[in-house]
């Protein structure tokens, strides 16, 4: 209850003047706006098929302008494919796993960066190892696993695997020890605040851009994920990846079915980079301290 | 009482929620692969002879496997250096103060969700033979056309590329959720003692962000060496058997394991792969954490 | 015995672990008793037209639902082939492609023989080569019930043809040639005629073709390994290495690439050999603005296949009787023939082949060629072509080696050499 003892200093937030002399301005809007073109560009020319005949596709060089297709492709999309459960599906999986990676991670980051227990720097050790396994070929145990736990074609043997990364841990862990001030810490136990009060309270709120940039990389590695979930589900309950591979299927590629399902499939990522770039913005805790 | 306990055993609390999933879905695969590469063990057919360490003796005398690590690693060092630098800046850009702050930051990681299918197919026209923009701009300069996939230093470059084209913003992000933790006083003095927007961002940012720097370079060296997706693209659809061209030019160590595990059945074999794999990459994601920590150390 | 043992001992291990982490069970699906009702399962990778068939199949046996999965071509194999490596997951009935199938029956015991459900009384039903496919062990193991095929003939560019003073008609460019080396030296003279595009596609389909035409390949029926020695495969490789180093010949194209697409509607070659269910990509890859330039004349020398599947049943399936039936009703004359009307795949069973509506069948866009007629004579005339259990081993390290002479770098001698030293390791000789 006493976190008041707490310096609420609020600081500006920082971020705001490494290279904002007036000059620079419009250089720096040019760069970024080339950038972000080049980023783009395919998936521009993803919608650009989407919406044109197959043929497009042997143009010599990618064509610039949308085609009168689109409505009519969308809606063979869901007619070869599950393609509505296939969105459910992969929101369901992608947002555990982000908030499942997000909220583990940063409370073993939180324990490995500030806390002090017997084997702290083992357990560290071997959470960094865990990043160096190569995956694929992993599958085929994982996959005998899922089989006898009788989760093979649910949504659990994509979640339940993934609900935690080193990646994350690590990352979080260096969250901490930049934004959450080892005083800061050390004051709120002074206080009598529990490790669960001092987690939440403290080491949360201030990395909150780290923790976003975790969530949003998690939500889409699990969205992206084809490999493993093509082995373990089938198309009639599918992510959108599987949904993709079906609208695939055939000696022959239609183009421009299979890029209006990932036109489709990509869109509600880009909502939630939307909604998840807003959190990178300084932790209020930041320097609170320091300063 | 309650303190005591608090303080003992909490911090394992918060760590055994990592270490119970990864016991189960990353240990057994793991232990398993070990068995599995003392085997000669077909991917359907399962378990055959135990081979002891046949598997490991046979992959040192492997040229192939040889062509694949140097391959991997030089698609590493031309791919993951730039990449790195690069998203540096571009951090430090994304962290000014920017009208359309959001836009910007979200624009920059739309490389790595745009369906790989696309991605494969524009950068098949880009870098195509006889109608590709690139070899348009080289035949402007008087250059001949080029066949990318065809040698071992264009498919490299071209590839290296398409890696730095998909995860640059990705590793600008991590900069930037980094930076956005450097209390702004720190600048402010900087300003204060006359240090350029240059100066500062050398002497304040790159220091304070020093560890997320070492971060990156472990991350980036641990995924650069396991490379597989961007490579794969570079295959025909008709032939993705993960042999990486017609001379194995650009084959990595990761597109090797595929190739033995999936195309041609060896399990036993790709699982060989796969643990040597895993001990390169500790090693060299070793050597490149002390190399890097004491580059930015001296800075 | 012990490898089985640890197995075992870590998987229950990891289970027990996963059970204290309390995660919800959630069983496996159930599975009726004789009599009860029962679901099928059918997975394949492309349409192979089978929806109105299993509505058909349902009417007949209304205690079986019938249900399909449909995945993309390799990754539908690399699945399957996971999936029996498990242990669980399969469908009870597998589509298995050509290419595919000497893999599978490297692990033939994960599936059932069909010939225990009676396959061998259908026998005479498929054309003799189809059926050889099916077979393992001699002939007394049937590993699935062959669905359509892939018909040789050459397809070409009557405009580019044309240009170069070659007659267009499909009759006349059949009698341009009967063996490859005629085939060849036409391609020649259209070089030599000074146009622009080149011959032919890129070294991979033709050299495909012509290893499709021969007996067997690289490995003797006896299935050993003769690709070092084997002179109908040296023979055909010389060839083509000698085309791809002319250059005029090569428009040195991957097959199914990209720039193999950009290439059909920029018009940069001028023929290629054309399996059946190649038309459809030829069409989309050339665009309506192409329409009427593309024609199909006879494959050179002889008869060939190249594609076409098998339904097979893998040992994981509960139903095998009832799978078998299915793959039986599904494969039957009466059904390829539908099938055939509905998406257009090529039949492999002798009888359909001579059905009118099938022989009567013309495609539009190709000048309006008689594919039902060309496809069927080109099936019915073909002589077995065996593909050695280790086929896959070795194919490819072939393919890169004309692929290597093609890019210029690598003499044709050098090339061979290299591949038959790869091949060897590749076996582990």
């Amino acid at each position: 209850m006493t976190t008041t003892a707490l310096p609420q200093t609020h600081r500006r937030r920082s971020g705001a003047s490494t290279t904002g002399s007036g000059r620079l301005r419009p250089f720096i809007y040019l760069l970024l706006t080339a950038i972000i073109a080049a980023s783009a560009f395919p998936l521009y020319w993803t919608f650009v098929v989407a919406s044109s005949d197959n043929s497009a596709i042997g143009e010599a060089t990618p064509p610039l302008v949308p085609g009168g297709n689109l409505f009519d492709n969308i809606s063979r999309v869901f007619d070869s494919s599950e393609f509505g459960l296939a969105l459910t599906n992969s929101a369901i999986v992608a947002t555990t796993v982000a908030v499942g990676n997000v909220l583990f991670a940063s409370m073993a980051g939180f324990a490995f960066a500030r806390l002090k227990f017997r084997g702290r720097n083992a357990l560290l050790v071997t959470v960094i190892g865990t990043m160096m396994v190569p995956t694929q070929l992993g599958i085929i145990p994982l996959y005998l696993l899922t089989t006898d736990l009788g989760w093979t074609g649910h949504l659990q043997a994509l979640i339940v695997p993934a609900l935690v990364s080193a990646f994350g841990v690590f990352w979080m862990r260096q969250a901490v020890e930049e934004a959450v001030p080892k005083e800061l810490v050390e004051a709120a136990f002074v206080d009598g605040c529990s490790l669960v009060r001092v987690y939440w309270h403290v080491a949360l709120p201030a990395i909150r851009p780290a923790a976003a940039v975790l969530g949003l990389f998690m939500f889409m590695g699990a969205w992206n994920d084809f490999f493993w979930p093509l082995v373990v589900l089938n198309p009639e309950n599918p992510t959108v990846q599987v949904a993709l591979s079906v609208l695939a299927s055939g000696y022959y590629t239609d183009y421009a079915l299979m890029l209006t399902g990932a036109l489709l499939g990509v869109l509600p990522v880009l909502g939630v980079f939307l909604l998840l770039a807003r959190q990178i913005v300084g932790g209020i805790m930041a320097g609170a301290v320091k300063g | 009482m309650r303190g005591r306990f608090d303080r003992h055993l909490t911090p394992y609390l918060f760590v055994a929620p990592f270490f119970a999933v990864f016991a189960v879905f990353g240990a057994y695969p793991l232990l398993m692969t070990l068995w599995m590469s003392l085997h000669d063990w077909h991917l359907i057919n399962g378990a055959g002879d135990w081979t002891g360490l046949a598997n490991y003796t046979e992959l040192f005398s492997d040229p192939d496997f040889w062509n694949a690590l140097g391959n991997t690693l030089s698609l590493f060092v031309i791919s993951t250096v730039p990449q790195l630098i690069l998203a540096l800046f571009l951090a430090a850009l994304l962290n000014t103060k920017l009208r359309g702050r959001t836009f910007w930051r979200a624009g920059v990681l739309i490389p790595n969700v745009v369906s790989v299918v696309a991605v494969a197919l524009v950068f098949a026209q880009v870098f195509g033979r006889d109608f590709g923009i690139v070899n348009w701009l080289l035949g402007l300069a008087g250059v001949d056309p080029i066949d990318w996939p065809a040698d071992v230093w264009s498919s490299h470059l071209a590839i290296a590329l398409i890696v730095t084209w998909r995860w640059t913003g990705y590793n600008a992000l991590i900069y930037l959720a980094a930076m956005q933790a450097v209390p702004n006083d720190l600048y402010e003095s900087a300003r204060l003692d006359g240090a350029s927007n240059w100066r500062a961002f050398w002497t304040v940012t790159v220091p304070m962000i020093r560890p997320t720097i070492l971060f990156t370079t472990v991350v980036s060296t641990i995924g650069g060496l396991q490379l597989f997706a961007e490579p794969l693209l570079f295959e025909s659809k008709g032939a993705s058997t993960g042999t990486g061209g017609s001379d194995r030019q650009y084959q990595t160590i990761t597109m090797y394991l595929y190739e033995k595990g999936f195309t041609l059945f060896d399990a036993g074999y790709a699982a060989t792969i796969a643990w040597v794999l895993f001990l390169v990459v500790a090693l060299i994601a070793l050597v490149n954490f002390a190399l890097v920590r004491r580059a930015v150390a001296s800075r | 015995m012990s490898s089985v043992f640890a197995r075992k001992g870590a998987r229950l291990a990891a289970g027990l672990v996963v059970a204290a982490l309390a995660v919800t069970g959630c069983g496996s699906t159930d599975d009726g008793a004789d009599g009860e009702k029962i679901t099928l399962t059918v997975a394949t990778f492309s349409d192979f037209g089978y929806e109105p068939l299993i509505k058909e199949f349902q009417a007949t046996h209304p205690n079986i639902t019938v249900k399909t999965r449909v995945t993309e071509f390799d990754q539908h194999h690399k699945q399957l082939a996971t999936r029996l490596g498990a242990g669980a997951g399969t469908a009870d009935l597998e589509a298995v492609e050509e290419g595919y199938m000497p893999q599978f029956r490297q692990s033939k015991d994960k599936f059932y023989n069909l010939a225990d459900y009676g396959a061998k009384d259908l026998a005479s039903q498929w054309l003799p080569w189809k059926w050889q496919q099916s077979l393992a062990d001699n002939g007394n193991f049937v590993m699935g019930l062959g669905t359509d095929m892939g018909g040789l003939a050459l397809c070409y560019r009557s405009d580019l043809f044309k240009a170069a003073g070659l007659p267009t008609s499909r009759d006349e460019v059949s009698a341009l040639w009967t063996s490859w080396d005629d085939y060849f030296g036409v391609g020649t003279r259209f070089a030599a005629s000074g146009t622009k595009a080149k011959w032919f596609d890129g070294v991979g389909n033709i050299y495909t073709a012509m290893l499709n035409q021969i007996p067997f390949g690289y490995f003797d029926t006896t299935d050993a390994y003769v690709g070092d020695t084997n002179a109908n495969v040296k023979s055909a490789f010389d060839k083509v290495a000698a085309a791809a180093a002319n250059p005029g010949m090569s428009a040195k194209l991957d097959p199914f690439s990209q720039q193999w697409n950009v290439g059909f509607k920029q018009g940069t070659f001028a023929t290629l050999p054309c399996p059946s269910w190649m038309l459809g990509l030829i069409k989309d890859g050339s665009g309506p603005e192409n329409a009427g330039k593309w024609d199909i004349a006879k494959i050179p020398g002889g008869g060939g296949n190249w594609g076409g599947s098998f339904l097979t049943v893998p040992k994981q399936g509960k139903h095998p009787k009832e799978a078998y039936e299915l793959a039986k009703f599904l494969t039957s004359p009466e059904s390829e023939a539908k099938i055939f009307q509905n998406v257009g795949s090529l039949p492999s069973q002798p009888e359909t082949l001579k059905n009118p509506a099938v022989l009567g069948f013309k495609n539009e866009y190709f000048t309006n060629a008689p594919v039902g007629e060309i496809y069927a004579k080109s099936g019915e005339s073909l002589q077995p072509n065996y593909r050695g259990t280790r086929d896959a081993d070795v194919r490819p390290v072939f393919g890169r080696a004309l692929a290597r002479v093609e890019q210029g770098k690598q003499s044709a001698a050098d090339a061979w050499a290299q591949a038959v030293s790869e091949a060897a390791k590749a076996l582990g000789k």
